[in-house]
């Protein structure tokens, strides 16, 4: 009886340890989550208050006065293209790659999981340099490309774990039923790998959301994705940091609603190297 | 059934393809340029061989680098470890709420690194930061967190802490939900203390796991950059300048791409041969571990 009060006792002390340490550990975000909302009167007063009159000033004034609509475009449009050419690819690549004798695919798999360790600035530069060449520094298919690079690794190898998971015998029975791998692979295999494809998708969304260096070296003015704006903007002058809160913030927003579509996935997905490329 | 494995080959082309040219073709043109003393903006550019190789390696900015990223690699992935690891049994012991405490963990990392760093230069920032301006409430002087070298480097163990104890966080707590239940219980049952349990039946266990996200964090700091860029940009001075930040200064400051590519080329050896040494060291550890 002693021991389990005392294993109840330790159970209480547990959460309130996480509970204290979680809290800890998001006061961070508290602090340029509560000013974004808050009139200048309010945001500096030490202890932060947590009653005031709320404002959405800040959050109109950076996406509509300051071009952060635009970028979120550019930002828009770079993940997508990123995640429409890189996901078919890996897809494909990874089917087969789960369909060969894995002393075929051994190796292949383990060359891509070592590229994917590859220091990104010895990319960038010859991305750089090429661009400089053929004119394309500041043009969305030049960044897409270069996220691709860094992306189809990781997603061959994430959705060759999901391409594992359905059973080979499906293949063989629509073989033995006359179908070439392709149309196998279309008829058959297609709509079970979607939730897969699915997550790989996303995962490759949110990686491309995110990249800095390569939209940082690879943009100018007309392509600028978000976090190069919000890395230009926000520093240390106090004047600007209501405003550029609230810009962190709203970049910040898509990817917690992503990230709560991509839980039971996130293992898999941070195995494989998601987030950070 | 041959016939139609072979068809499957045709499956990698697109993205075998795409790789070649996106992927292998860029590293070639890098590993070239490197043996060119070339200034981008300029029409000549001049072979130098290994000139650029030694130029770097004879320099004490490249060794200051060297060291700054060591110091910065070992602290934050020690500190990374530690927490994260704490965290991932605090997780696993834990009865009420888990999923919204690893929920709520877990957004440090998964939010944009650049934002997560802003948010983090705004509680060190002088004076008006929460750090400070709490400080300042309760009478101490604060140091300056991001001006002062040692602090400076501190402040960045610190951020890439922040960003990354989450991910060994959650990769050892999905190894420890793993874990098998009836050896667990029979450690109990024969008495063992919560402390033995943990050193002789769960970290051998956990050490695949282990050994996954440390080798894995200890190469990532080798690209790390977003963070550095924003919170410091290397400074002050040379102060958290770290291979990584030298090169993007070489590249895309000073515009030396031939001398620049050398140095990534030099960082991806080094990586390499972390790689190695790290599997080879720790899996010795876990085969002495299992006798």
């Amino acid at each position: 009886m002693s021991m389990r009060s005392q294993g109840r006792r330790r159970g209480y002390l547990l959460f309130a340890a996480l509970c204290i340490f979680t809290f800890v550990n998001l006061i961070p975000l508290l602090w340029a989550v509560l000013p974004s909302f808050k009139y200048p009167a309010d945001a500096f007063t030490i202890p932060p208050t947590l009653i005031f009159e709320p404002t959405l000033e800040y959050h109109r004034e950076v996406w509509f006065e300051n071009d952060f609509f635009r970028y979120l475009i550019n930002s828009l449009i770079v993940s997508a293209g990123t995640v429409l050419i890189s996901v078919p690819c890996g897809t494909l690549a990874a089917y087969a790659l789960s369909r060969i004798p894995r002393r075929n695919s051994g190796p292949i798999l383990n060359v891509l999981f070592t590229i994917r360790m590859f220091p990104h600035m010895l990319l960038a530069i010859p991305f750089f340099v090429m661009g400089t060449f053929l004119n394309m520094i500041d043009s969305y298919p030049l960044l897409i490309l270069a996220l691709v690079a860094i992306n189809q690794p990781f997603t061959i190898w994430l959705l060759h774990g999901f391409f594992l998971d359905i059973p080979r015998d499906l293949d063989e029975a629509a073989a033995i039923d006359g179908c070439n791998s392709w149309q196998a692979f279309r008829i058959v295999i297609l709509p079970l790998a979607r939730p897969g494809m699915t997550v790989a998708a996303l995962f490759s969304l949110l990686m491309s959301y995110n990249e800095f260096l390569f939209a940082l070296v690879l943009t100018g003015v007309e392509t600028k994705t978000l976090p190069v704006a919000i890395a230009s903007f926000g520093g240390e002058d106090i004047s600007l940091w209501s405003i550029s809160a609230a810009g962190a913030v709203g970049i910040m927003l898509p990817i917690v609603v992503i990230m709560l579509f991509l839980q039971r996935n996130l293992v898999s997905g941070l195995t494989a190297g998601a987030v950070k490329g | 059934m041959v016939r139609w494995q072979r068809g499957l080959w045709l499956f990698c082309l697109p993205s075998f393809g795409l790789l070649t040219i996106v992927l292998l073709w860029p590293l070639a043109y890098a590993i070239y340029l490197s043996f060119f003393d070339y200034y981008l903006g300029s029409d000549v550019r001049t072979f130098v061989g290994l000139g650029n190789y030694i130029d770097l390696l004879s320099e004490t900015r490249l060794w200051n680098s060297m060291w700054t990223t060591i110091v910065i690699a070992f602290g934050s992935v020690a500190l990374e470890f530690v927490v994260g690891f704490a965290l991932a049994l605090a997780l696993y012991g834990n009865r009420i709420g888990t999923k919204a405490f690893s929920t709520l963990l877990f957004l440090p990392h998964i939010i944009t690194p650049v934002v997560a760093t802003l948010f983090l230069k705004w509680m060190l920032a002088s004076n008006w930061g929460l750090v400070d301006a709490t400080l300042l409430t309760i009478g101490i002087e604060p140091p300056d967190w991001l001006g002062n070298p040692l602090w400076a480097k501190i402040s960045v163990i610190l951020a890439d802490a922040w960003i990354f104890t989450p991910l060994i966080m959650i990769v050892l707590y999905a190894a420890l939900q793993g874990l098998n239940n009836s050896l667990l219980e029979a450690a109990r049952i024969d008495g063992a203390s919560n402390w033995r349990i943990l050193r002789h039946v769960v970290i051998p266990a956990l050490i695949p796991a282990i050994i996954f996200t440390i080798s894995v964090r200890l190469m990532d700091v080798f690209r790390f950059f977003d963070t550095i860029y924003v919170l410091t940009g290397g400074g002050p001075g040379t102060a958290t300048e770290t291979v990584t930040m030298y090169t993007y200064q070489l590249g895309f400051r000073m515009l030396q791409v031939g001398k620049a590519s050398a140095l990534g080329v030099i960082t991806l050896v080094i990586v390499a041969v972390l790689l190695l040494t790290i599997n080879r060291m720790l899996t010795r550890i876990y085969r002495k571990g299992d006798q």
